[in-house]
């Protein structure tokens, strides 16, 4: 009895403890680390959407390439998320800082990484109104505001620290149709494709890991990978659109 | 709580570890806990209805009809707590209020959205509202932490000068050059060009604050207009300007709107 009241009680005070502890990441030197490489593919060739443009045609036109679906001629994807999540140690992340301009009234880059600890540098390079907004997003289609800056002038530049950690949405809340994503990492351990659909992440500490990878029109799905010191772990992944 | 250490002193044989472990337990969380506590009650009587009991926004009462000026009807949901962003703040962009921003709305209620004024309350029962409505997100615990003097409360500091003829020119510049219209309108009616497609957050139409209608739901006085474009409204919208425009500027900005109120 007295037992059961104590694990009891325990229970009560650290669960929710655990649940609200923030993940941790701790910086350590990766001597005998390994890579994740690999290629993300398309099951058959897609037609990239046209947006529409009702506002500012003057200026942004009357349509533009959603670029949603970008793939090389071997159908490789562009711009899809690969992120190691669940990782605790590691190298310390670069100290880049994300630059996010608008431009010609869509966002550049459309997917990105930023590190936390370092700066967003968002950027207004048209003659025209925009603001950014970038929020977590937390499923279910909610969404927490991280930033919204108001860019009313050209090459207007605000910079802001990278300080929440996750996959965030950015948004101009002036035109609809403009659209980006950031995973802002602790880690190094988060990359995007490139215009082949290859990715390759280095020098992780060996282990089996989580890798999440995310594709705005694909959606997401998460594999796991065992990484061996001195070795590439080969992840590939072909998407097909339901 | 009392009353379980009682009984358990008398039950259990050598319970003295966990009377005193429970002491002990009572001493941390206890002040805090009371006033959750007592918030909760509170909560369920005047809250649930519309924040819904897991406060999540869906109680009985989740849509509210909006009637505004251009004969359309928008509609309006009580906050989902569990996000944990909030729109009236005196913290900059996308950091959680202070408890006095919180305890300020759920003192005075909020115009136009239906949501009461609870000004009958006593200081620490809409302290234990305020205390309850932060369990719904783990947001208040992660981000307890320093924030880097990133969510460093925003200095509001009235200026003499602030309704004089000259603010006012200068703030009509400021509207002007900050685009305010864009989602505004030239008259500040909340029909400017971008305003039939704004959407919050949660994916449903909004509207830009109508100045003709003269009180911003946030309140009244022209430090609570200041603190709207400072901090922005987060989840509609409602950019912040604190990086494209001076103090100054901004108080003349208010000068501008207290006109757009006709208040001047
Ligand atoms: C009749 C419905 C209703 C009731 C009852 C109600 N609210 Fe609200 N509440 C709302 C609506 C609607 C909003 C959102 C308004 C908006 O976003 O424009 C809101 C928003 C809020 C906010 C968010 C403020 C911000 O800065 O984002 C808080 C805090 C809040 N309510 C607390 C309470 C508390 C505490 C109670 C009980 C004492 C309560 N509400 C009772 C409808 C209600
Ligand atoms: C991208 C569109 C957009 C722009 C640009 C914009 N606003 Fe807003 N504003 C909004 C929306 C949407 C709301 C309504 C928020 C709500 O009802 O919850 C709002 C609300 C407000 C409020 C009311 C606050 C309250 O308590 O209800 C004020 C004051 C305000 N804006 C001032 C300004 C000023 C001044 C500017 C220019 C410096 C500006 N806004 C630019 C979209 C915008």
């Amino acid at each position: 009895m007295k037992k059961l009241l104590l694990f009891t009680m325990m229970v009560a005070i650290f669960i929710p403890a655990m649940l609200f502890a923030e993940a941790k990441y701790e910086v350590i030197d990766v001597k005998n680390g390994g890579s994740i490489k690999g290629k993300i593919k398309a099951s058959a060739p897609i037609k990239d959407p046209v947006t529409e443009i009702n506002k500012d045609q003057n200026y942004c036109g009357n349509s533009q390439a959603s670029r949603t679906y970008i793939l090389s001629s071997d159908l490789g994807v562009k711009n899809v998320l690969v992120a190691v999540e669940d990782i605790e140690k590691g190298k310390a992340a670069p100290k880049t800082d994300l630059i996010l301009d608008n431009k010609k009234c869509e966002f550049e880059p459309l997917v990105g990484v930023a590190y936390v600890g370092q700066k967003y540098i968002i950027k207004n390079s048209d003659p025209i109104f925009h603001n950014t907004s970038l929020g977590v997003m937390l499923g279910e289609g909610k969404r927490r505001t991280v930033y919204n800056l108001a860019l009313p002038n050209k090459d207007q530049a605000i910079e802001k620290p990278v300080r929440i950690a996750g996959m965030q949405s950015v948004k101009c809340d002036a035109h609809a149709w403009m659209r980006a994503y950031v995973y802002a990492s602790k880690s190094p351990y988060a990359v995007v494709t490139d215009d082949k659909g290859n990715f390759e992440i280095k020098d992780i500490p060996p282990g089996k890991y989580k890798v999440k990878i995310w594709h705005e029109g694909f959606g997401e799905i998460t594999k796991e990978v065992e990484v061996k010191s001195g070795q590439a772990a080969e992840l590939d992944h072909t998407f097909s659109k339901k | 709580m009392v009353e379980s250490r009682f009984k358990m002193k008398s039950g259990v044989p050598g319970a003295g570890f966990v009377l005193l472990f429970l002491l002990a337990l009572s001493l941390v969380v206890a002040p805090k806990a009371y006033t959750a506590d007592e918030g909760k009650a509170l909560y369920e009587s005047r809250c649930i209805l519309c924040h819904g009991a897991k406060g999540d926004g869906n109680g009985h009462v989740s849509i509210l009809p909006k009637t505004e000026k251009f004969g359309k009807i928008w509609k309006l949901n009580p906050r989902d707590f569990t996000v944990g962003a909030f729109k009236w703040r005196t913290t900059p962009s996308g950091c959680l209020p202070l408890d006095a921003d919180l305890a300020k709305i759920v003192e005075n209620g909020i115009s136009r959205t239906y949501m009461p004024s609870n000004a009958d309350l006593s200081r620490d029962e809409i302290n234990g509202l305020v205390q309850y409505i932060k369990t719904f997100s783990p947001r208040w615990v992660e981000e307890k932490g320093d924030t880097g003097g990133v969510c460093t409360p925003i200095v509001i500091n009235k200026p003499a000068f602030v309704g004089s003829p000259e603010s006012v020119a200068k703030g009509a510049e400021v509207w002007k050059k900050m685009k305010c219209a864009e989602c505004h309108g030239d008259q500040g009616k909340g029909d400017g060009p971008k305003s039939e497609s704004l959407k919050d957050d949660s994916g449903h139409p909004i509207m830009a604050f109508d100045f003709t209608s003269c009180a911003g739901k946030g309140g009244v006085s022209p430090e609570r207009t200041y603190a709207a474009y400072t901090t922005g409204i987060d989840g509609t919208g409602m950019p912040s300007y604190a990086d494209s425009l001076n103090e100054d500027d901004r108080w003349n900005l208010v000068s501008y709107t207290l006109k757009l109120m006709h208040k001047l």
